[in-house]
C-alpha cells in the first residue's frame, strides 16, 4: 500500500470505521445447566449498564439523556415480559448504599472482567487460551464470580442474578448522509453502533450459568417494540428459551450464531 | 526563582498579561443541564458519580472532605459550592477534575503538593471554573464539528486521492485537532483567570496562586536532573499539549493577582494541621514511584516548614531504595535524625539497621532491629528481620 | 491513484482495525517439566496451564487459567543487578525500579511493590505478610499482599523470591480478592513448589 493512499485510509478509516467492532454473536451456557419453562425462578436484575446516544458523522458518541432513559424503562419491561414468558420473575435489584454499595461494584467490575476473559480467551477466534479451546471441544464452560453474590443486596430473594450491558449509538442524520455520499463514490462507511452482552449467574453459587456477547444487535431501543427484539436478541440461546425463539421476530442482518459447542 | 519565573513570564506572550482576571458571572440559583448535549453529558457524569462513590480508591475521612469542602466554600461563596460533590481519591499525581455535573475530584497527589490553603483554593476555585463556564460542553461540540468536518473531508478526498489532495485533506487534518487542543489550553486559561478572580476577593493571599506552577517547574527540573535528562523547556507548548505550559500560567496568575491581597493569610498552618493524618501515605505513594529528583525535592520542601520524624524517615526510605552505597550512608543519617525526633517509628529503626547492613556495619544494626521488633512484635515481616539477628530464635 | 486500489486500502484498513495477535499462547501440561523465562526454570505443572503469548519482560514469563484479568503466576527468572522486573515504557523518563547486587532477602517485597505503583499503575500495596522460607532449594522469603490498581480492582498476592549467583528468581501470583484468589493459590503453590533450577 502506498505511504499517503495509507494515510488517507488511516484517517478515513479511523473516521469512518468508528465502532467497527468484531462482528461476532456468541453464546454460551454451563454444562449441564438447563432453565425448564415454567419453573418459577426469581431473577434478580442488577442495575444495567445502558447507555444511549447518537453517532455524529464523524462518529463520535453523542450521550442522549431522553433515549437513554427511555431504553431503560422499556427494557426492563421487555425483560419482564420475556422472562415472564419462560415462567420466571423478574426482581429488580434494591439500591445498595454505603459498604453494600462497595461490594457490588467489585462484584460487577469482577464480572466485566470475566465476560472480558470469556469473550478474548473463549469466545475470540485467534487468541484462545489453550485449556478454554479444550473446553470449547467438550462443550464445557466452567466461569464463576464465587459465593460472595449471595450476600449481594436483593440476593437472599432471587434464585439468579442477571447482568445486562448494552450500548447504542444511533446514526444522525449527518452520519446517514456521509454514508450515502460516500457509497456514491464507492466508499463505505457504517452508521450506527449497538454492542450488548448480558450473563446469567446463580446466586447460591457465583457460577456464570450463561453469557451472551453481541457487537451488533437489532431493535431500536427507544421503542417498546424495538426493545422487545433487543431482549429477544440479549436473551439468544437464555435457557430454556425455545419459546421466545419462536416468538422472536427475524433479526433484520443475519449474525452468525455460535453456541460453545458448535464451534471448534 | 521567584524572580527566574517572573522574568519568563514577561517573556511570553503578553497579551497573556494585559488580561483582566475574569468578573465573576453573577449567581442565578440552582441550575439544571439544558438541551440534548448538556442533559446527555449530565445523565454520563451521574452514572460516573454513581461508581466513583463506590469505588475502593475513594478517601472517605469526612474531615478531610469536610475540610476541603468549605474551603472551597469560603472560596466560590456558599451559594455557589452547595452544586458540588467533593471527592478525594488515592493517586500520586497532581491531578484535579471536575465533570458537567459538579462532581469534582481532588487527588492525593494534588494534596501532598500544595502548600496552603490559598494554593489549594485555586486549584478548587480553577476547577470550579471549568464547571461554571459549562467548558465540557463547549468542548464537546467544538469537538463534534471539528471531526465532522474532518469527516466529510476525509471521504472527498477518497474520491480523487491525487498527492496534492491528500497532503491538503492532512493539513487540514492538523489544523482541526490543533484546534482541539488550542481550545482545551484556551479553556485552562479560562478557568485560570475565573480561579483568581476568586481568590482575589476571599480572604487568602492571591500572589499564591503563581506559586504553585513555580513549584511544578522545580520538581520537573528536579526530576529530569535525577533522571540525567535535559532540563525541560517551560515555554514550549507541544502541539497536543492539554494545558498552557506551567512558565506562562505562574507569569499570568502573579500579573492577576491583586495587588492588596498580599497582605493576606495564607492559611499554612490550618492547611498542615488537615493534611497530618495524611501525609505518610502520600509521600508514601510518591516516594514508591521511582522518580528520586522529584520525591527528594517535595520531602525537602514539606520540610521548610520544620523536619520531623516522619519526613526524616521517608527521606531515610527513598535514598535506601536508590541504594548507591553513598545513598545508603545518607540514608542511615536521615533514619537516625528520624529516631532521634520521634523513637517511637518503629520503620525507621528498620531502614536504620537495614542501611547499617549494608554497609559493612551489621554489628551496630542488631540493636536498631531489635528495637523493631521490640516496638512491633507482630510485624508482618518479623521473620524477616528476626532472621537477620544473629542468636534470634526464628 | 487507481481508485479500485484505494477501495481496496479502505477495506485492508478495516480489517487492520479488528485486533489480530500476533502469537497463540502455548499449552503447559500437567506432568511436563518446562523452563520459563528464557532460563534455566523449570517448573512442572501439577495440572495444565496456559503460557501467554507475549513479553511481560527479558526475563519474566506469565501464567494464566482463565485469563490475566482473573489469575496470573508470573515467573521472573536470572534478573540481573541493574536490571527491572518488568519491561520499561521508557528507560529514562519513566525508570522502573531496578534489582540491586546487595538487596537484602527482607527488602524484595518492597521491590515488588514498587515496580507494581510505577509499572502498573497500582495505587495501593499492602504487605500482608513476610517470612523466610526455602524457594529453589535456599534461603529465600515469602510474602504475601494486597494491591488495588487504577480502576479500584482489588487483588490478593502470594509470592516466593531467592537470590541465586547474585540474581534474583521470583514468582508471584496475583488474583482479585473476590473468588479468584482462594481457588486458585494452592495451584499456585504447586507451581512454585515444583519450581527447580
Amino acid at each position: 500500500m502506498n505511504g499517503f493512499t495509507k494515510a488517507v485510509a488511516i484517517a478515513a478509516g479511523l473516521v469512518l470505521f468508528a465502532g467497527a467492532a468484531q462482528a461476532q454473536e456468541r453464546s454460551a451456557t454451563k454444562q449441564g445447566f438447563e432453565l425448564p419453562a415454567n419453573s418459577g425462578k426469581k431473577i434478580l436484575v442488577f442495575r444495567p449498564s445502558i447507555s444511549v446516544g447518537a453517532q455524529s458523522t464523524a462518529g463520535m458518541f453523542e450521550p442522549n439523556g431522553e433515549w437513554t432513559e427511555q431504553a431503560k424503562a422499556n427494557l426492563q419491561a421487555a425483560l419482564a415480559k420475556a422472562q415472564a414468558s419462560l415462567g420466571n420473575t423478574v426482581i429488580v435489584a434494591p439500591e445498595a448504599y454505603g459498604e453494600d454499595a462497595q461490594t457490588l461494584q467489585e462484584h460487577m467490575q469482577l464480572f466485566a472482567a470475566v465476560s472480558d476473559a470469556v469473550i478474548q480467551y473463549q469466545f475470540f477466534v485467534g487468541n484462545r487460551l489453550p485449556t478454554k479451546k479444550r473446553d470449547n471441544k467438550n462443550a464445557v464452560f466452567d466461569w464463576s464470580l464465587g459465593k460472595g453474590v449471595a450476600d449481594l443486596p436483593g440476593a437472599k430473594d432471587a434464585d439468579y442474578g442477571l447482568f445486562l450491558f448494552t450500548q447504542d449509538a444511533y446514526g444522525s442524520t449527518g452520519r446517514k448522509m456521509l454514508q450515502l455520499f460516500a457509497a456514491f463514490g464507492g466508499v463505505s462507511v457504517r452508521s450506527g453502533v449497538h454492542k450488548g452482552y448480558a450473563g446469567l449467574v446463580d446466586l447460591r453459587t457465583g457460577d456464570l450459568l450463561w453469557l451472551n456477547a453481541d457487537a451488533e444487535m437489532g431493535g431500536d431501543v427507544r421503542e417498546a417494540d424495538g426493545s422487545e427484539k433487543r431482549v429477544h436478541q440479549l436473551l439468544e440461546d437464555f435457557p430454556g428459551s425455545t419459546a421466545l425463539k419462536a416468538q422472536a421476530v427475524a433479526p433484520a442482518t443475519a449474525t452468525a450464531t455460535a453456541t460453545a459447542a458448535g464451534k471448534p | 526563582m521567584r524572580a527566574l519565573g517572573a522574568g519568563i513570564g514577561l517573556l511570553l506572550a503578553s497579551p497573556a498579561a494585559a488580561q483582566q482576571a475574569a468578573l465573576l458571572p453573577p449567581y442565578a440559583g440552582v441550575y439544571q443541564p439544558k438541551g440534548v448535549d448538556e442533559i446527555g453529558l449530565w445523565q454520563e457524569a451521574d452514572e460516573e458519580e454513581r461508581q466513583l462513590a463506590a469505588s475502593n480508591l475513594l478517601i472517605r475521612d469526612e474531615r478531610l472532605t469536610g475540610y476541603v469542602r468549605s474551603l472551597l466554600c469560603d472560596t466560590v461563596g456558599a451559594d455557589r459550592c452547595g452544586a458540588v460533590r467533593i471527592y478525594v481519591i488515592r493517586a500520586p499525581m497532581f491531578n484535579a477534575s471536575m465533570m458537567p455535573n459538579g462532581t469534582m475530584r481532588v487527588y492525593s497527589g494534588l494534596l501532598l503538593r500544595v502548600r496552603n490553603e490559598a494554593e489549594l483554593a485555586t486549584v478548587l476555585g480553577h476547577e470550579f471554573g471549568h464547571y461554571e463556564s459549562r467548558h465540557t460542553l463547549t468542548a464537546f461540540k467544538e469537538q463534534r464539528s471539528g471531526t465532522d468536518a474532518v469527516a466529510w473531508m476525509a471521504v472527498l478526498t477518497s474520491f480523487a486521492a491525487t498527492y496534492q489532495n491528500v497532503r491538503s485533506f492532512q493539513n487540514f487534518q492538523l489544523a482541526v485537532y490543533g484546534g482541539f487542543y488550542r481550545h482545551g489550553r484556551d479553556q485552562e486559561r479560562e478557568a485560570d483567570r475565573l480561579g483568581i478572580a476568586y481568590l482575589n476577593r476571599s480572604r487568602l493571599r492571591p500572589q499564591e496562586a503563581s506559586a504553585i506552577w513555580q513549584h511544578m517547574m522545580e520538581e520537573a527540573e528536579a526530576s529530569a536532573s535525577a533522571k540525567g535528562l535535559k532540563k525541560p523547556n517551560f515555554r514550549l507548548i507541544a502541539f497536543a499539549a492539554s494545558h498552557p505550559p506551567y512558565a506562562e500560567r505562574a507569569g499570568y496568575l502573579a500579573a492577576l493577582a491583586a495587588p492588596d491581597g498580599a497582605d493576606r493569610e495564607d492559611g499554612a498552618d490550618r492547611y498542615r494541621a488537615a493534611l497530618a493524618p495524611f501525609l505518610g501515605q502520600f509521600l508514601d505513594d510518591q516516594i514508591k514511584l521511582n522518580d528520586f529528583g522529584a520525591s527528594d525535592y517535595l520531602i525537602q520542601n514539606l520540610a521548610t516548614m520544620g523536619w520531623t520524624g516522619t519526613l526524616w524517615l521517608k527521606r531515610g526510605d527513598l535514598y535506601r531504595t536508590r541504594g548507591n552505597p553513598r545513598d545508603l550512608i545518607a540514608a542511615a543519617e536521615f533514619y537516625a535524625n528520624a529516631v532521634k525526633l520521634d523513637p517511637t517509628l518503629a520503620e525507621a529503626h528498620r531502614g536504620l539497621g537495614l542501611s547499617l547492613m549494608k554497609t559493612g556495619r551489621a554489628s551496630e544494626a542488631v540493636v536498631p532491629l531489635q528495637t523493631y521488633l521490640t516496638l512491633r512484635p507482630d510485624a508482618t515481616d518479623a521473620g524477616m528481620i528476626k532472621m537477620m539477628i544473629p542468636g534470634e530464635s526464628k | 491513484m487507481k481508485f479500485n486500489t484505494l477501495r481496496v486500502a479502505l477495506a485492508l484498513a478495516a480489517v487492520a482495525t479488528l485486533s489480530v495477535p500476533a502469537d497463540a499462547h502455548k499449552l503447559a501440561e500437567k506432568g511436563k517439566v518446562v523452563t520459563v523465562a528464557d532460563s534455566k526454570l523449570s517448573i512442572t505443572p501439577t495440572r495444565d496451564w496456559n503460557r501467554l503469548s507475549g513479553k511481560v519482560g527479558k526475563h519474566a514469563e506469565a501464567w494464566t487459567l482463565d485469563g490475566e484479568q482473573l489469575d496470573e503466576v508470573t515467573f521472573y527468572a536470572a534478573i540481573e543487578p541493574g536490571e527491572a522486573l518488568i519491561r520499561e515504557r521508557s528507560k529514562k523518563k519513566e525508570p522502573l525500579p531496578k534489582f540491586r547486587k546487595d538487596m537484602l532477602l527482607a527488602e524484595l517485597p518492597e521491590l515488588l511493590e514498587r515496580t507494581y505503583r510505577t509499572g502498573k499503575d497500582a495505587r495501593d500495596f499492602q504487605l500482608s505478610g513476610a517470612t523466610p522460607g526455602k524457594f529453589l532449594g535456599r534461603d529465600g522469603v515469602s510474602f504475601t499482599y494486597v494491591v488495588t490498581d487504577a480502576d479500584g480492582l482489588t487483588r490478593k498476592g502470594e509470592a516466593r523470591a531467592a537470590i541465586v549467583d547474585g540474581r534474583l528468581y521470583m514468582v508471584t501470583f496475583d488474583a482479585p480478592r473476590l473468588h479468584y484468589f482462594d481457588l486458585l493459590a494452592e495451584d499456585a503453590r504447586a507451581l512454585m513448589a515444583s519450581a527447580t533450577l
